[in-house]
Parts: structure tokens; C-alpha cells; sequence
């Protein structure tokens, strides 16, 4: 039953909406008020809903080249993860560690992990990027980035 | 204000030294993130966006409007050098362009798209300055239902926007405007969908939606495509000479298509896309050698860059005279305007004059710049093209992570722009367009706040949208212009079956 890739999408919209909808229904309503906050939220989860079934009726029209877009390696579905996994320490520390560092850090170790194998210029970007971002928001945009642990 | 005296403060605006800065900024940027394979206006402008924070909004929108046009010329030059368009709008400049390239005429084919571009871009501001003011007066005198009627024609680019399934492009579109109803609702500040976080209360902000789905996604491509071979050496380029001929052979569809384009760029959903390609065809019949289209034609390459550029200033009509947006570039560049506190729409050119002309009078400046910063600097500029894509992913996820991190002081939305990076790149993967996404994000928003103002204001009598005139036009045009692209993709369908 769902052998096409429209049937499976077209089966997890259809859930979503149902949440949706679960969810909408429950905002809470006030009288004299002729479109209340949930009216709108309600058409579209509907809306949703149908659209849904039919995309899980529609046949998969998609050219060769969207379908090739589908199929990732295996070794670039790690990259891709890699860099995700190191962005999402990146957010966890930006705070703690500061800008500056973790931005270095980031891209010397992203560029390095993606297949970039020029150490040098890697560590000059790695440190020249960061410093020049950080000197156009807080010096001539006066927004404070993080500092953490640097003195400045 | 009257039309010589706002065009005078236009280009006082524009001619100051500040503004003359800020638009070689803006078109160096554009020109430079445009031409970044995957990168196209919508990313170059978000990605600009935080750079604007606490600007004069002035300078800031006169620079976003040369990041726009700016990369709009920068993504021709993927086309022409890599065959590897930033954006769609640029898809038809490569069908000659790039046969252009592989002769050993690179040089020539950047400097016909330089020029096309800027006589594109000079008629089609022309006839912005024309038509942005009348629409604005007549818009002047909307109240919510016609609005509302606005906001959904505005809508209605969805169905054009849609590339293969149409009702895809309407999931993503219904997606969009769910995202838009998290938060508090002003009118009777019940929080919807928020989860009990306090981070939700405020609602998702534009710039999280717009890097996700443009900037990161389009980073999951790029890592896939990282070792893709990239263009080593500028002295492939050749001469950027062209002969009188050439100068003969392009002076005649720029002019035509400049016209095609401004008009096409007006229509919600058209854009520079449905543009170029309708200028690439038009030229083709109208040529007395359609044959050489497709290798290497100087009209082949002009007729679509003429016509994307003068595209790009039409859009800025509905933009700047009714606040609505028409296409998924022009959504991110409204948010660029909200983020600077400023309104566009009817009331723009009372309000704020000096944003209002300094825009459009600073796209004289801009296509000058275009041409004099680009012609020369052509093959020192496509150096960019050698940057090493590992290194290129690395800093557009730094630069799209503090962008937002700038507005937000909050790591919570860091962690939501990889999550609707995420989404957008399993939109791209499954092919679900994500233009009507931002589109409907932002215009959704606006929309149900005008149904609901129209609504409360009729005491919940409907036939308020109909009994007023300019709402009654605007929604039979809505209904024609969202039925109009679905009829003729089901009729196309039923040919080719």
C-alpha cells in the first residue's frame, strides 16, 4: 500500500493534521467574537487534511533528476549528519565558550571534515572570519556577541 | 509629496555619499553570494538581513535592494561559467551562456549578460518610477476586506510557483501559514501551539524560517555536491570584447524583453523565472536564425538576462505600493522591511518618502554600479568560484547561525534554524517547492489579521468581502489567477497522456 513515496508523505501529513486539527479544536473560544483564534487554524488543519489524501491518491509525477535528488550515498548522508551533529555544538556551547572560539573552531573542524585539506589557509579563515565578524557586530553594530571565556 | 519632488529626494538619498556606499555594497555582496553555487537572492538577502541591525532603514533597504538585484546578476555568472544556476531566474541565461563559455567566449558571454542586465535594469526602473506611485494612491484607500482580497491575489503565486505538483506547492503553502499561527494571537492573546515554552509566545521569526529552508537546506546539497570540480583559473575566461555586431544583436531583444519582463515581474508568481523563459522562447520565434539558439546565440543570452533584471525591479511594484509580496524573494525582502520597523505598502510613500524614492532612485545608481564594478572586475570576481566548498559550507552555517543568534539573543532559535533547515531539505529532496512556504508564512500572518479585523468590523457579516468593490475585483482576480496555472498544467497533463 505504500509503495510510492507520495503514499508514505501523503500518510504522515495525514497525521500531522489530525494533530493539528486535535490541537486547533482545543483553543480556547471567546463570545462576541465573530472569527475567534481557532477558526483560521481549524480551515487550514482541514485544508491540510484533504490536500494530504490527495497526495497519497496522486501519482508520483517527479522528473528522473528529482528522483536521483532522493537517493544520497551513504557516506554523504554521514557528512551531511557530521556537520549537523558539530553546528548542534556549536549552539550548545556558543554561550559557555564564547563566539570567537567556538566559531574558529567550528569551521577548522567542519571544513576538515567535509574533505578540506589545506591545514594552513583552513586556520587562517578559522581565525580571520570569526574575528572579523565578531569586530562588525559588536565594535561597528554595538550587538554583543558571546564572549564566554575571552576577555573581550 | 509630488512625483518630482519624491524623485528629487530619491536621489538626494541615493547621491549622498552614505547611499552611494551602501549600494556598491549591497551590488559588490549580491554579485558575490549570487554567484555562489545554490545561493540565490533569497539566500543573499537573508544573509544580509543581520548586517542591517540597527542601520539607518533608509541606507539599509537601498543596500537589500542591491543585494537583490545584485544577485540576481551574480547568478548568471554560475550559469554562464559552471552551467550551474543559483537560481531558477538564471536557468534560461545558461542555455547559451554556458555553450558560450565552452567555445573559449566566457569573457564575451559575461560581458553581453553585464549589458543586457543593465539595460534591463534602466528601462524596467523607469517604469517602476511610472507605476509604483499610481498603484500606491489607489491602494490608499484599502480597508481590511480589500486587503484581505489583496493578500490572497498575493496568494494566488502559489499555484504558479509550483515547478512539478501542484498540490505540493499548496501543502507546502497550507505548512507555511500553520508555522505563521504559532504564538500569541493579537486580538485575543491566546497562545496557539506554543507547547507551555515562552520562547514560542512571539511567534517563529521570518529569519529562522527563511535561512532554514533556503541557506541551511541548501548547505545539505552542498555537502553533497562538495567535491564537485569548480572552475580553477579566471584566464579561461577570454576577452570580455564585444564587436559592434554583438552591440547591434543584443541592443534589440534587451529593449523588447526589458518591457516583457518589468510587466511579467509585476504578476504575482511570475517572477524572473517565468520571465527569462518567456523571453528566451519569444526571442527564439521572433529570430531569423532560431537554429543557433542553444549554441552560443548573442540573442539567446541577452533576451533572458534583460528580462530577469527588469523582473526583478517590477516585482518591486506590488512590494513597494501594497505591501504584498509576489514571490518567495520579495516575501524574504518585506521581512527585510519589518525587521527594519518599516511598512511598506500605500502608506510608504507618505510616510516615509526618502524610503520609498531612495529605493528606486538608487537602482539607477545600482545598475551603473552593476555594470562598471562587474565588467572589469569579471574575472577577479569569479575567483569566488574557486573557493573550496568544504570551507564555502562551513561559513554560510556560521554566517546563517549568528544572523539569527543577533536578533534573538536565544540558542532556542538556533536549534529551530537547524530544524527547518532539516525541513527544507527533505522539502527539496521530495520535491515540495519551498517559496509558497515563506510566501504563505508571511503573508498568512497579515491575512488573518485583516479577515478578522473585516469580519469583527461587519459584526461576522461575510458578504463584506463582496459588496465592496475593490475587494470583489481583487478576489475574482485571486479565483482567475490561482485557476489559471492549474488549468493549464491539467490540460498539458491530459496532452501528453
Amino acid at each position: 500500500m505504500l509503495n510510492n513515496v507520495n503514499r508514505k508523505i501523503g500518510l504522515i501529513l495525514f497525521l500531522i493534521s489530525a494533530g493539528y486539527l486535535l490541537m486547533s479544536y482545543q483553543l480556547p473560544t471567546y463570545p462576541y467574537i465573530p472569527v475567534d483564534a481557532d477558526a483560521i487554524p481549524i480551515t487550514l488543519g482541514w485544508i491540510l487534511l484533504v490536500l494530504s489524501v490527495a497526495l497519497f491518491f496522486s501519482e508520483d509525477k517527479d522528473t528522473e533528476e528529482q528522483k536521483a535528488k532522493r537517493h544520497i550515498p551513504k557516506k554523504d548522508v554521514k557528512a551531511i549528519a557530521g556537520v549537523f551533529v558539530l553546528a548542534l555544538i556549536f549552539i550548545t556551547l556558543l554561550e559557555v565558550v564564547g563566539f570567537f572560539i567556538m566559531t574558529a573552531l567550528f569551521i577548522f573542524s567542519s571544513s576538515k571534515f567535509l574533505g578540506y585539506e589545506n591545514n594552513l589557509v583552513n586556520a587562517i579563515v578559522s581565525v580571520c572570519f570569526p574575528l572579523i565578524l565578531y569586530s562588525i557586530f559588536v565594535f561597528l553594530l554595538n550587538i554583543n556577541l558571546p564572549q564566554g571565556v575571552m576577555p573581550f | 509629496m509630488g512625483a518630482i519632488e519624491g524623485i528629487l529626494t530619491g536621489f538626494e538619498v541615493a547621491l549622498s555619499l552614505e547611499g552611494i556606499l551602501f549600494v556598491l555594497l549591497g551590488v559588490f555582496v549580491g554579485t558575490f553570494i549570487g554567484m555562489l553555487p545554490g545561493l540565490g537572492p533569497i539566500s543573499a538577502i537573508a544573509i544580509m538581513i543581520p548586517i542591517t541591525y540597527g542601520m539607518n532603514p533608509t541606507l539599509a533597504l537601498v543596500m537589500m535592494a542591491g543585494v537583490y538585484y545584485g544577485a540576481v546578476f551574480g547568478g548568471s555568472t554560475s550559469s554562464i561559467l559552471l552551467n550551474a544556476p543559483g537560481i531558477s531566474g538564471t536557468v534560461a541565461s545558461s542555455f547559451d551562456g554556458y555553450p558560450m563559455a565552452q567555445n573559449g567566449q566566457a569573457g564575451k558571454a559575461l560581458a553581453i549578460a553585464a549589458i543586457s542586465s543593465f539595460i534591463g535594469g534602466s528601462i524596467s526602473v523607469i517604469l517602476l518610477m511610472a507605476f509604483a506611485p499610481m498603484l500606491s494612491s489607489v491602494a490608499i484607500s484599502f480597508g481590511p476586506p480589500a486587503y484581505f482580497a489583496l493578500m490572497l491575489l498575493g496568494l494566488t503565486a502559489i499555484a504558479s510557483l509550483s515547478e512539478g505538483s501542484t498540490v505540493k506547492a499548496l501543502i507546502s503553502a497550507v505548512i507555511g501559514f500553520m508555522v505563521a499561527t504559532i504564538g500569541i494571537d493579537p486580538q485575543t492573546g491566546t497562545a496557539r501551539y506554543t507547547f507551555g515554552s515562552t520562547n514560542l509566545l512571539d511567534g517563529i521569526d521570518f529569519l529562522i524560517i527563511a535561512l532554514g529552508l533556503f541557506a541551511i537546506a541548501e548547505v545539505g546539497y552542498l555537502i553533497i555536491n562538495r567535491h564537485k570540480k569548480s572552475i580553477t583559473d579566471a584566464k579561461q575566461l577570454g576577452s570580455l570584447k564585444l564587436s559592434k555586431q554583438d552591440m547591434k544583436e543584443i541592443a534589440g531583444p534587451s529593449g523588447r524583453q526589458s518591457i516583457l519582463g518589468f510587466v511579467l515581474g509585476i504578476l504575482p508568481g511570475a517572477g524572473a523565472t517565468i520571465a527569462s523563459f518567456i523571453s528566451y522562447i519569444s526571442e527564439k520565434r521572433l529570430s531569423k536564425n532560431p537554429e543557433t539558439f542553444g549554441k552560443g546565440a548573442v540573442k539567446g543570452l541577452a533576451a533572458p538576462e534583460a528580462s530577469n533584471n527588469a523582473a526583478t525591479s517590477g516585482s518591486f511594484v506590488p512590494l513597494l505600493s501594497l505591501g504584498i509580496p509576489g514571490s518567495g524573494t520579495t516575501a524574504v525582502m518585506l521581512g527585510a522591511f519589518l525587521v527594519l520597523g518599516v511598512q511598506p505598502g500605500p502608506m510608504l510613500m507618505g510616510d516615509n518618502p526618502e524610503i520609498f524614492w531612495g529605493i528606486i532612485a538608487s537602482m539607477y545608481i545600482g545598475n551603473v554600479f552593476l555594470l562598471i564594478l562587474n565588467l572589469p572586475l569579471i574575472p577577479y570576481i569569479a575567483r569566488v568560484l574557486t573557493v573550496p566548498r568544504p570551507l564555502l559550507i562551513s561559513l554560510v552555517v556560521v554566517f546563517s547561525l549568528i544572523g539569527v543568534y543577533a536578533i534573538s539573543f536565544s540558542t532556542f532559535d538556533l536549534y529551530l534554524l537547524l530544524a527547518f533547515g532539516v525541513i527544507g531539505f527533505l522539502m527539496r529532496m521530495f520535491a515540495f517547492p519551498a517559496p509558497p512556504f515563506i510566501l504563505a508564512f508571511i503573508l498568512g500572518g497579515m491575512m488573518e489579521q485583516s479577515f478578522r479585523q473585516a469580519m469583527t468590523s461587519s459584526n461576522g457579516d461575510i458578504s463584506v468581502f463582496f459588496t465592496n468593490n475593490i475587494s470583489l475585483v481583487l478576489i475574482i482576480l485571486s479565483v482567475l489567477s490561482f485557476a489559471f496555472p492549474i488549468i493549464k498544467s491539467m490540460r498539458q497533463n491530459k496532452k501528453e497522456a
